[in-house]
């Protein structure tokens, strides 16, 4: 069965006929490995290399020298480091759990339960998705000025959390649900929500996965929601922080370069962190949907 | 008539649903309600309100003031601002140019990746993994760098040979599109990623079937493996309109961007809503015009029933009009018997 074959995804002994495949996949392997071994070792690059053009990809020299900078530049500043880590950590959690639970709860009943106003919604959500999410800046600001949520953490939470591109992937999986899993289901009596946590959640979790980190690296690296809704600087975001820390504080952008690539990679690190939690699922993508 | 009794007794009364769909249906809004909520006052009401902002000036001189200009904040954008269309005309020769590449480019490597390899998974997870950076401010860095084209490669002998046998216009976009490569190959990881979803979906007993009748690997191909994907090449061809239109590397978001900040009395808020509005529904053209191309919205079985209903429909119609046509007759004859002018066989033998 093909569920079977989904867990051995390599076969036991080296063929022939591979090479011809790996000849034409090793380069571009190479090449999407290429922009993490550069984050990575621009962050300890000395000031000379970091200018240096064509950019090299590996240093020489590796330094700490940018990290140093860091920190130095965040110790002048009032406010801890800590402070920005545990706003940012506590934004981006909050907002990957509700969008993940709200965007299921919405693909499943947009794409599995029958009521009216069901294409509708679908379409109103995919010309959300075409349209340019700058341009309701403004009036976003109005509405989060008119509910009372400038200056806190709410303002920072709630507009990133209706992302109309985590419900298109997710919708997306949820419709190769079969079916009869859900009639099943139905049968041997169960609910809607039963139906839902027990049935659509652990069928789409590679999509979930997917989600995640998609809507994780969409918030952790958000400037906007800080840089506009928010003025006590105490609740801004790590991110929002790490930008000032290059752009304003040091004077010469020459030497914020080093500033710069350090904080990228703290920045970065997060993203590769989880990403390596989740790869397993994300790319079980669906060996096992059950009905074949 | 025998029919269309039974069709009447099958038909369900309209407007009134059953108690078990009811009940489907209130599930459906309370599963859905929280979403909408969350897009109505954070997209959807937004998007209205800058609707309405583009036949505006605004100035944000204590409070906002408004002056109606009628369509003059469009005009403007047509007449006084050459880099907005010229920003607007590359990005969608780019924009048609690039989606296909990019995932055809992502097909090939998620059959290469279904294919049977060693280190099948590490090889999944490389090409996934450029997806985590590439909205990030990591990667303004990277391309202002020049990290993402290939110096190595001559893309002006590209151009030259392009040249040759296509318009300038579009020779010239596919140089920069062979210098952006790598762009291309870092654009790909979900679309690869949506596409090894659908390929590990299909029946693996159609491929030894195929075999059994002697079909080749590049017919299975055409014959099974690309229609059964044909949905997620939609899906794929949409997503990356919508990323290529909405990333950080595009150079229109930052003219919007700028527009709406600059304080000058004839750009503002009102003149970058008329900007993202005009963008917008070029992307939504863009999009549609892929719908075109790729969807076929039924399938065949769809189309079967409906060619079923229609065909039903006309039997019901060609029914009842027998049905009218035998009564009216039936009295015509009954009232011309009573007038006598006919006289009926009643066995007698001479008629």
């Amino acid at each position: 069965m093909a569920a079977y074959r989904g867990h051995r995804t390599n076969p036991d002994k080296f063929e022939k006929s591979q090479i011809k495949i790996y000849l034409l996949i090793l380069p571009m392997v190479l090449l999407c490995g290429l922009p993490i071994v550069f984050i990575i070792f621009h962050a300890f690059k000395p000031m000379e290399e970091l200018f240096a053009f064509p950019p090299k990809f590996i240093t020489t020299h590796p330094t700490l020298d940018n990290f140093r900078k860091l920190a130095k530049a965040s110790r002048s500043a009032g406010i801890p480091i800590s402070k920005y880590v545990f706003n940012s950590l506590f934004i981006t959690a909050v907002v990957v759990f509700c969008s993940l639970l709200f965007s299921t709860m919405a693909a499943y009943a947009l794409s599995k339960l029958r009521f009216k106003g069901r294409n509708v919604m679908m379409q109103i959500n995919q010309i959300a998705l075409m349209f340019v999410s700058v341009a309701v800046m403004i009036p976003r600001y109005l509405i989060v000025n008119k509910l009372g949520m400038i200056d806190t953490y709410l303002a920072e939470i709630l507009p990133l959390i209706a992302l109309p591109v985590g419900l298109f992937l997710v919708k997306q999986f949820v419709d190769q649900v079969p079916d009869s899993l859900i009639e099943a289901a139905y049968m041997d009596g169960a609910k809607e929500w039963q139906i839902y946590l027990k049935v659509i959640i652990p069928l789409i979790k590679p999509a979930i996965a997917t989600a995640a980190i998609l809507v994780f690296q969409q918030v952790w690296t958000n400037l906007e929601t800080s840089n506009y809704y928010i003025n006590d600087d105490s609740l801004k975001s790590l991110a929002f922080y790490m930008n000032t820390l290059t752009s304003t504080s040091t004077t010469n952008t020459v030497a914020g370069q080093g500033v710069a690539a350090a904080a990228s990679l703290i920045m970065f690190l997060p993203n590769l962190i989880l990403f390596c939690i989740l790869q397993k699922n994300v790319m079980n993508t669906m060996a096992h949907s059950g009905i074949k | 008539m025998n029919l269309l009794a039974i069709k009447k007794k099958n038909k369900k009364p309209k407007g009134k649903l059953g108690k078990l769909e009811r009940k489907q249906e209130l599930a459906g809004y309370s599963f859905v309600s929280i979403w909408i909520i969350g897009m109505l006052v954070f997209t959807l009401i937004p998007m209205c309100q800058s609707f309405y902002y583009m036949w505006f000036k605004i100035k944000a001189r204590n409070g906002l003031q408004f002056t109606y200009v009628g369509t003059s904040n469009i005009t403007q954008i047509w007449i006084e601002d050459p880099d907005f269309i010229q920003q607007i005309a590359s990005y969608v020769w780019q924009t048609l140019l690039q989606v296909p590449i990019i995932v055809v480019f992502a097909l090939i490597i998620a059959i290469m990746l279904n294919g049977k390899i060693n280190f099948r998974g590490i090889f999944r997870l490389i090409f996934f993994l450029p997806v985590i950076i590439v909205s990030g401010p990591v990667m303004n860095m990277l391309v202002s760098e020049g990290a993402a084209s290939i110096p190595a490669l001559n893309t002006q002998a590209v151009v030259s040979a392009f040249d040759m046998f296509l318009p300038t216009a579009i020779a010239q976009q596919l140089g920069t599109l062979f210098g952006n490569m790598i762009m291309t190959l870092w654009y790909s990881g979900v679309q690869i990623l949506i596409f090894l979803s659908a390929l590990q979906k299909i029946d693996p007993g159609l491929y030894e079937a195929a075999k059994m009748d002697g079909g080749s690997d590049w017919e299975c191909f055409w014959k099974i493996t690309l229609p059964t994907i044909k949905p997620m090449i939609l899906i794929n061809a949409v997503y990356t309109v919508i990323f290529l239109s909405s990333n950080e590397q595009n150079q229109l978001i930052n003219l919007i961007k700028t527009a709406m900040f600059s304080a000058t009395a004839e750009r503002g808020y009102g003149y970058a809503s008329a900007m993202a509005w005009i963008y917008s529904i070029l992307v939504t053209i863009i999009v549609l015009i892929f719908f075109a191309l790729l969807g076929s919205k039924k399938d065949v079985y769809d189309r079967m029933v409906k060619k079923r209903k229609r065909l039903e429909i006309k039997e019901e119609r060609i029914a009842r009009r027998v049905e009218r046509r035998s009564v009216r007759n039936a009295r015509k004859i009954e009232r011309q018997r009573q007038k006598g002018m006919f006289r009926t066989y009643d066995g007698s033998g001479d008629y």
